[in-house]
């Protein structure tokens, strides 16, 4: 077991897949970079190196930079999946859905409905999400839930580099639209990535959260970048005497109720803290279907951690002060669940 | 050309570049919270075009590359300054941040983080001006790779067919972050937006008698006429796509700096190379206190983040809460 880069696995696997399957496509803005320049034979990878080395190895007739028309790309990809490929389209940044809203949440959303299931959708479309890096208002937003909330779109938050890699696989190979958000914070993430006998990637299942950690007086759920954050809070909260259970759900859609109302079931309390919307957001989600289905289980009320019902800010305090972070988890729990 | 507006043009152009190569150092040091997209070359294009409006009643709308457009619009320099850093004296209190400048009250209405999110607004911003009767007109600056995209076709269109007085500039630096105008754009921007039926001029930025032709008649044309135009300006990208990346995919390349054309065109029209170079220093000075004074300001924090949380609360019985719900 090697240990990898949370982008460095990403782009492992888009090599392992397009090797194994010709009908897999690549297309977003600067995919490979220097498109078009005289003498540009460095490339560029996409903004963050994910798509390194793919144009060169697999040819511009399947990796493929785009103008800066995400409404047209994302609807070339859902056309390409109904008809035979499999597209992996980048979006720079989840924001960026904001211009391509109705591909997504009619055309490429609804078509396999509408078809009733004549027509298979393998599209995958790889977006960035997170705040934390000064990018502002409109590069940092999280907006799983919103996509999450169509029906039709599978949207997928990994936290470590095996999940990357994994739920990536098994993304190319569904037959729904898949919503893969990166959170700009993990790329430099690393550790170990899962490979079988034969050194391939080994898949993860849409829907089949993880027990980050095993505890018995809290249930603290989170996904991508909040992964490390509940971690670091759980370990200031055991010194404090609460042994926190973290879960990450990994997918969005579909969800893993079973291990949350399991993991409740245990702990009998509830903390959900996610980079999302304060308002009907996957905190809100959770909570919501842990207090339907699991309120025999509850010993206090559940509770959510977000940042406040704003946009992103820009300046590094308000950045700050917008994030939840293991500081405002550790005070959240201490001050919601300690008896 | 008259020496004094020269003169003018170069000052403003020199001090914006200055401004912006003092915050590139600030980003060096680690103390500008986002990634910089500097307008290195486009300058001395966009202090001309700005000397045509009138801020009492023109609004300009522009991309993430638009320190300089709202310079050129007499921002106060120290609270552009202050945004770009996320500090309290910025435009915002630093929350908008470098590709977030909003300055209406100089005619500098917004700049975006989304490629062609500014130009649907600038067709509103016409129509205010129409419809209150302000004789004021929008106009709205984005790139060569934002011109392919649907919202900057479909605001044409718009603003044709509703007769509103909007100044499209394309900013033509031959690149969309890494990729090739060439590449990326079928046709040309002059034959697109000519077929429309809209008046479109072309103008390289380093001749600087037709770039302050061009601009004064098409701002004139769009403002008496009511109706919209397209400037097609091809300005270099002296640096990255924005400060401190790698700019390998560029291979080597040199393009003319229009800042030293314009310098050589004031010299050759007749100013002094004295004066010259004292405009130049005073440029830099100036730009360089305004920034230095900016920094020595703070950044606002968790009290500003819970002003804007208590007004777009989704809660609106924010009272039951405070009396023993349980919001964190
Ligand atoms: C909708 C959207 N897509 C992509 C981006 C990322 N992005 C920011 S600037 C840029 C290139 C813009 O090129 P151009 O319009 O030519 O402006 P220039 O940077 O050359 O001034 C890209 C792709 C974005 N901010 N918004
Ligand atoms: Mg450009």
């Amino acid at each position: 077991m090697t240990a990898i880069s949370f982008g460095d696995a990403l782009n492992r696997t888009l090599h392992d897949c397009m090797a194994a399957d010709d009908s897999i496509i690549i297309a977003g803005e600067d995919i490979a970079g220097g498109a078009g320049i005289e003498d540009s034979d460095v490339e560029l990878g996409g903004v963050f190196g994910v798509t390194r080395g793919l144009a060169a190895r697999f040819g511009t007739g399947r990796v493929l930079d785009t103008p800066i028309t995400e409404s047209a790309f994302v609807g070339m990809g859902l056309g390409a999946a109904a008809t035979g490929l499999r597209p992996v389209i980048e979006v720079m940044f989840c924001d960026f859905f904001g211009v391509c809203f109705d591909q997504l949440i009619n055309q490429a959303a609804k078509m396999r409905f509408l078809s009733n299931d004549r027509i298979q959708l393998p599209l995958v479309i790889r977006t960035t999400m997170g705040a934390g890096d000064g990018s502002g208002a409109m590069h940092s937003q999280s907006l799983h839930a919103l996509v999450a909330s169509v029906p039709g779109l599978r949207v997928v938050c990994p936290a470590t580099p095996a999940d990357a890699a994994g739920l990536l696989k098994t993304s190319i190979a569904s037959p729904d639209p898949v919503i893969f958000m990166e959170h700009k914070g993990l790329y430099g993430l690393t550790g170990p990535l899962r490979e079988d006998e034969d050194g391939h990637i080994v898949p993860i299942p849409l829907g089949k959260g993880r027990y980050v950690r095993r505890g018995t007086d809290l249930t603290l759920v989170a996904t991508g970048a909040m992964v490390q954050e509940a971690e670091k809070a759980a370990d200031i909260l055991a010194v404090r005497g609460m042994r926190c259970e973290i879960i990450d759900p990994r997918t969005i859609s579909p969800l893993d109720m079973e291990i949350l109302i399991e993991s409740v079931a245990g702990t009998g309390r509830l903390l959900v803290v996610d980079e999302g919307a304060a308002f009907a957001g996957f905190a809100d989600a959770v909570v919501s279907k842990i207090s339907q289905k699991a309120f025999a289980f509850l010993k206090s009320a559940p509770v959510s951690l977000t940042p406040p019902h704003t946009p992103v800010p820009y300046g590094r305090a308000l950045e700050a002060a917008y994030l939840p972070s293991h500081e405002k988890i550790v005070e959240c729990a201490l001050r919601h669940f300690s008896k | 050309m008259d020496i004094e507006i020269l003169g003018k043009y170069l000052f403003k152009a020199a001090f914006i570049r200055s401004f912006e190569q003092r915050l590139a150092q600030f980003s060096q040091k680690g103390l500008v919270p986002g990634l910089l997209h500097l307008c290195l070359g486009a300058e001395v294009f966009e202090v001309i075009l700005c000397s045509k409006l009138d801020s009492s009643c023109d609004q300009v709308t522009g991309s993430h590359r638009s320190h300089g457009l709202a310079l050129a619009m007499e921002t106060d320099p120290v609270s552009v300054a202050a945004e770009i850093l996320g500090l309290e004296a910025g435009l915002s209190a630093g929350i908008g941040g470098t590709q977030h400048l909003l300055a209406p009250e100089s005619g500098f209405l917004s700049s975006n983080g989304i490629v062609g999110g500014q130009v649907p607004m600038a067709a509103g911003a016409a129509l205010s001006a129409k419809v209150r009767g302000t004789g004021g007109i929008a106009v709205t600056v984005f790139g060569d790779g934002a011109f392919n995209q649907g919202a900057i076709s479909e605001t044409m269109n718009l603003a044709a067919v509703l007769s509103l007085p909007v100044l499209f500039i394309v900013e033509n630096n031959g690149l969309g972050q890494s990729t090739a105008a060439g590449y990326a754009t079928a046709g040309s921007v002059i034959q697109r937006v000519r077929s429309l039926g809209i008046a479109a001029e072309r103008v390289d930025s380093n001749d600087i008698e037709a770039v302050d032709t061009v601009t004064d008649t098409m701002t004139a044309w769009v403002r008496n006429n009511g109706s919209p135009a397209v400037i097609e300006a091809l300005v270099p990208r002296l640096g990255g796509h924005y400060h401190g990346e790698n700019e390998a995919y560029l291979g080597d390349q040199k393009v003319p700096d229009p800042l030293h054309t314009l310098e050589t065109k004031a010299l050759n029209s007749g100013l002094a190379e004295d004066q010259i170079q004292d405009i130049l220093s005073r440029a830099r000075q100036d730009a360089d206190s305004a920034v230095e004074q900016a920094a020595k300001l703070y950044p606002a924090g968790e009290s500003l983040m819970a002003k804007w949380s208590a007004k777009l609360h989704w809660n609106s019985g924010v009272g039951l809460l405070q009396a023993g719900g349980t919001d964190t």
